[in-house]
């Protein structure tokens, strides 16, 4: 978090400087089967975020020590395109990537049906093309929309979104500005069919209320994003 | 990238198809797949498409950086060209370091670019020993059927006939301008499959096809790239007549990508 406070991000009426009230979400489209050689994918074009997933397996799983007796295991890998961003990222992984990559790899172990694929690996491979703040949640949403459409067995999808703080107000899924200068932000992932989460995190300063308000926005905007996914699945509108 | 079994029975198919004049797909020897060519599809890059050939995706984007030009020439800015198959775009591709074959991709398509002129580098430079901006281009693939060559060529220069010099961001004028690449070098890709060449061999006929040839033609049919690429022996004529198909094909993409723009 920034936390530049001279920035003015939300004006007087509550509008916001890319036109939307606090609790309003960007816009996303979400489109299945956008990689034809994958077992299953989904692009989610999320504001001005691009990202792409792509499942392949369950698979034999290698390197044999990642194998488990009595699961799979997610091999999640996010990453960033070079041209992703507005200076262009060194191509490789990094420290933010990897932990990334180990949270989501963990919400959807949470969700995925593991132990019907014993010694398996199912790769999830999530590739941003264009960030604009929130990619970790349009990643995991990616994802979550691919392994569905990959027919891999799931108790639910997981849908992720982030509210967060500007100019002392707290608002629904944070753009570019918002998230450089804003005060606080807190993705988390959601199962909207029971309202549990299996991924949070969250940093800058909030007291407890506007905790409380920002969780809320986040529950509310997983039922609207959750609509959009199954559409997707469904193949376009229902 | 993980290297499979080359099943002896596709090999085998294959020949047979070559006999009887097919192909695996249904096409003829020299028919390529359709192709969908789009520019500025990417928000953050300074340049980009994309490009469908059947099943192979990728994606160009164009950035800019400024560079210290090189002490032998000081009034000259840089072109950087790279590729990367990220396992995204196939099981066979894995992660890591990049791979001899990406490698070989992005050297291969930087070579027809940077030799067919088409970017003027003393017009890159900002103050002459000191600033000068370097061009680069990433291609990046997302779904790999084979021919990844002509997809990353098409998709690298359609994104650099479209790209925009940053030059307000980066503070050195007050108007951004449009990088001029003042030439459209094109990429044509062989593979001999079933003991014959086809041109955009796809996944398949890559897998159980022998050596490839890669021909970049220039606006004038000059050539500026050649490569040669897995084992096997061609002959004079079979490159005669492969060279005859690349120059009326390099015409045809070479408008796709005009009419991009």
């Amino acid at each position: 978090m920034g936390g530049y406070g001279d920035v003015q991000m939300i004006d007087e009426n509550g509008i916001r400087a890319d036109g939307r009230k606090a609790g309003d979400l960007r816009p996303i489209e979400i489109e299945t089967g956008v990689i034809p050689v994958a077992d299953g994918s989904a692009r989610v074009i999320w504001g001005n975020n691009h990202a792409v997933a792509a499942i392949y397996g369950p698979m034999e799983a290698h390197p044999r020590k990642i194998q488990r007796q009595d699961r799979a295991v997610l091999d999640v890998r996010y990453n960033m395109a070079p041209f992703s961003t507005s200076d262009r990222i060194r191509p490789g992984f990094n420290r933010r990537s990897r932990e990334i990559s180990k949270v989501t790899a963990e919400a959807l172990e949470s969700v995925v049906l593991v132990e019907m694929y014993p010694r398996s690996k199912i790769r999830v491979e999530i590739e941003i093309l264009a960030a604009e703040a929130g990619t970790r949640c349009v990643g995991i949403t990616a994802a979550s929309v691919a392994l569905a459409h990959a027919g891999i067995p799931m108790t639910d999808m997981v849908v992720s979104v982030a509210s967060g703080k500007i100019n002392d107000v707290v608002v629904c899924d944070l753009n570019k500005e918002e998230d450089n200068y804003g005060e606080a932000d807190l993705p988390m992932g959601i199962l909207p069919n029971s309202g549990e989460l299996v991924f949070l995190q969250m940093d800058g300063d909030l007291t407890q209320e506007e905790f409380q308000e920002a969780w809320d926005y986040n529950m509310e905007a997983a039922h609207d994003i959750h609509r959009i996914m199954v559409d997707a699945l469904k193949g376009g509108e229902s | 990238m993980a290297i499979p079994l080359v099943p002896q029975l596709l090999r085998n198919h294959l020949s047979e198809l070559a006999e009887q004049n097919q192909r695996i797909d249904g096409r003829g020897q020299w028919e390529s797949r359709e192709i969908d060519l789009q520019t500025n599809v990417l928000p953050n890059a300074e340049g980009s498409a994309m490009v469908t050939m059947g099943d192979t995706i990728v994606y160009a984007g164009v950035k800019f950086q400024i560079m210290t030009p090189y002490p032998d020439r000081p009034n000259q800015g840089g072109l950087m060209c790279s590729a990367e198959v990220r396992p995204v775009a196939g099981r066979n591709w894995e992660a890591g370091p990049p791979s001899p074959e990406s490698i070989e991709l992005g050297r291969v398509v930087d070579r027809g670019i940077r030799e067919s002129g088409c970017i003027d580098v003393d017009d890159l430079c900002i103050i002459p020993g000191e600033k000068a901006w370097q061009v680069i281009l990433d291609l990046f693939a997302v779904s790999d059927d084979g021919n990844l060559f002509d997809a990353f060529a098409l998709a690298g220069i359609a994104a650099l006939r479209t790209a925009v010099v940053p030059e307000v961001k980066f503070e050195v004028s007050d108007t951004d301008r449009p990088l001029p690449v003042s030439k459209t070098p094109i990429m044509c890709s062989y593979h001999k499959v079933g003991g014959r060449y086809v041109y955009d061999a796809d996944g398949r006929e890559e897998l159980g096809g022998d050596e490839r040839i890669h021909i970049t033609l220039g606006d004038n049919d000059n050539v500026h790239s050649l490569q040669k690429g897995l084992k096997g022996i061609f002959t004079a004529s079979e490159f005669a007549e492969i060279m005859e198909h690349a120059k009326s094909r390099c015409g045809e993409l070479r408008d796709l990508v005009h009419g991009s723009e």
